[in-house]
């Protein structure tokens, strides 16, 4: 009963390469949170959070506490600058592969 | 190969919009086409919404075409009469109502001024925490009262609609503005689209064409089928406060209504009417959008492994969030949940456009000159 019902197995693969291939992980600077990146470009981001990670953020906690009337997070600043850190340091690279 | 793959077998599980909670409480029966079949809706004495199964548990009748009578819906056909709560009332030619008449029926809630009410193929009972929030100030003199329109898409699956929510390009292809911004954030049952846009001068007039128009857009869908998009416009620097709610109901399996709605926060110092101009305008602009859209969705063909560039947003992790509303929710994945963030790079995408764009403008230039030389 899925939504995806895809006739390829091929399709399976794609999933796979799009949602996981290529994260690295990257641990915050402030807080225990790790999250897995890819960046593609200097200006493009891919962060996947897991549920661990996300109860560790002290920034999004803060944000709970204090909520601005939506609900949405948009992102936290301690995270994207650790993610700008391990660019730096050569932990995370640049660059994409064939469009995923 | 394009992996076209198969519509799924069931509906969504969440809360659903029915229209506007003034329309449908005038005290006759409506019915709606929702989750391949007919609803009937209709308010009691009380002022409650009551939402059932549109045909008879009897023999069919059709209870759109029946009439309130009290706080019940009466069939046309031969007057069994249905409480909100979808047990049969009474029988006006029987000794007793057997005691297992009941309907199906749907549980309903009144939110910002629309009915909402929650569909789930396993039945579970509604989950009020998953409501769409309330909108401060919507239904005060603050904001103008809500448009509402309605458009029949009656081939294709609304997971098409759901894709928008990634789909930086078409802004620029389909509606016509650049993107500047493009960004979304997917966590638990809410899936969000930030973004800020300008027109194409090269499109004056026509959908979000107007290069002297800025959007900044705030996109949330609550659930699978309710969305909240707050947009703050700028048109040559009078700034405009909108909430424009985008949301469907599927008809069939591959059919659905797209309903939109928008409200205006009145600017100070304008007068009702102007208000409500502004909205009109903000209205046709976002219904010219979504025609725009329909056009694409009733010719393409659903694909279940798009090809992908760089440029695009982040289409599989949308559609791996929006299955969470397809399975049971036993079978619901901690990686159909779990927060993911994804920035689109726009720099390539807008400088390819903007010179596309110059390009358009010049030709016509030299074509203006031709035709009055």
């Amino acid at each position: 009963m899925a939504y995806i019902v895809p006739s390829s197995a091929d399709t399976l693969e794609d999933q796979r390469l799009y949602t996981q291939a290529r994260l690295t992980e990257v641990a915050c600077l402030d807080c225990l949170a790790r999250v897995g990146v890819k960046k593609n470009s200097e200006h493009h981001t891919s962060i996947q959070w897991h549920a661990e990670s996300l109860a560790e953020c002290t920034e999004f906690r803060r944000l709970d506490a204090a909520p601005t009337g939506r609900p949405i997070r948009a992102s936290c600043p301690r995270m994207q600058a650790s993610i700008d850190a391990a660019v730096r340091d050569g932990q995370l690279t640049i660059g994409a592969e064939d469009g995923y | 190969m394009l992996d076209t793959g198969s519509v799924p077998e069931r509906f969504a599980r969440g809360w659903h919009c029915l229209g506007l909670a003034t329309d449908l409480a005038d005290g006759t029966p409506h019915g709606v086409e929702a989750f391949g079949g007919k609803l009937v809706v209709w308010s009691d004495t009380q002022g409650n919404i009551n939402v059932l199964d549109g045909y008879c548990r009897h023999m069919g009748g059709d209870l759109t075409q029946g009439s309130v009578k009290g706080d019940e819906i009466a069939c046309p056909f031969h007057d069994w009469r249905w409480g909100g709560d979808g047990k049969c009332k009474a029988i006006p030619y029987a000794r007793r109502v057997p005691l297992r008449a009941r309907t199906a029926r749907y549980e309903s809630v009144v939110r910002n001024g629309m009915l909402m009410i929650w569909h789930d193929a396993e039945g579970s009972p509604a989950n009020h925490d998953i409501l769409p929030p309330e909108l401060e100030g919507i239904g005060t003199e603050r904001y103008t009262d809500w448009t509402w329109n309605v458009l029949d898409v009656p081939t294709a699956h609304c997971g098409e609609i759901v894709d928008n929510v990634v789909d930086m390009a078409h802004f620029f292809y389909i509606h016509f503005a650049f993107p500047t911004n493009f960004r979304n954030v997917f966590e638990g049952h809410m899936a969000t689209q930030f973004m800020e846009s300008t027109g194409r001068p090269d499109m004056a007039g026509e959908g979000y064409g107007d290069e002297d128009l800025i959007l900044k857009s705030e996109a949330t869908y609550y659930g699978p089928s309710f969305m909240i998009n707050w947009l703050e416009t700028d048109y040559k620097g009078f700034l405009t406060k909108v909430i424009l709610v985008n949301c469907h109901v599927p008809t069939g399996p591959n059919s659905f209504k797209l309903q939109y709605g928008l409200a205006v926060e009145k600017p100070d110092g304008l007068d009702d009417k102007t208000a409500r101009y502004i909205a009109k305008k903000y209205s046709d602009m976002f219904g010219d959008g979504f025609l725009q859209d329909v056009h694409i969705w009733l010719n393409k063909a659903p694909v279940q492994n798009p090809l992908l560039c760089e440029e695009d947003g982040p289409v599989y992790q949308l559609r791996r969030w929006y299955e969470q509303f397809y399975v049971d929710a036993a079978d619901v994945t901690d990686e159909m949940t779990e927060r993911f963030e994804f920035e689109v790079d726009t720099t390539k995408a807008n400088e390819f456009w903007r010179a596309e764009v110059e390009a358009n403008l010049s030709r016509k230039a030299a074509e203006d000159a031709t035709a009055t030389t």
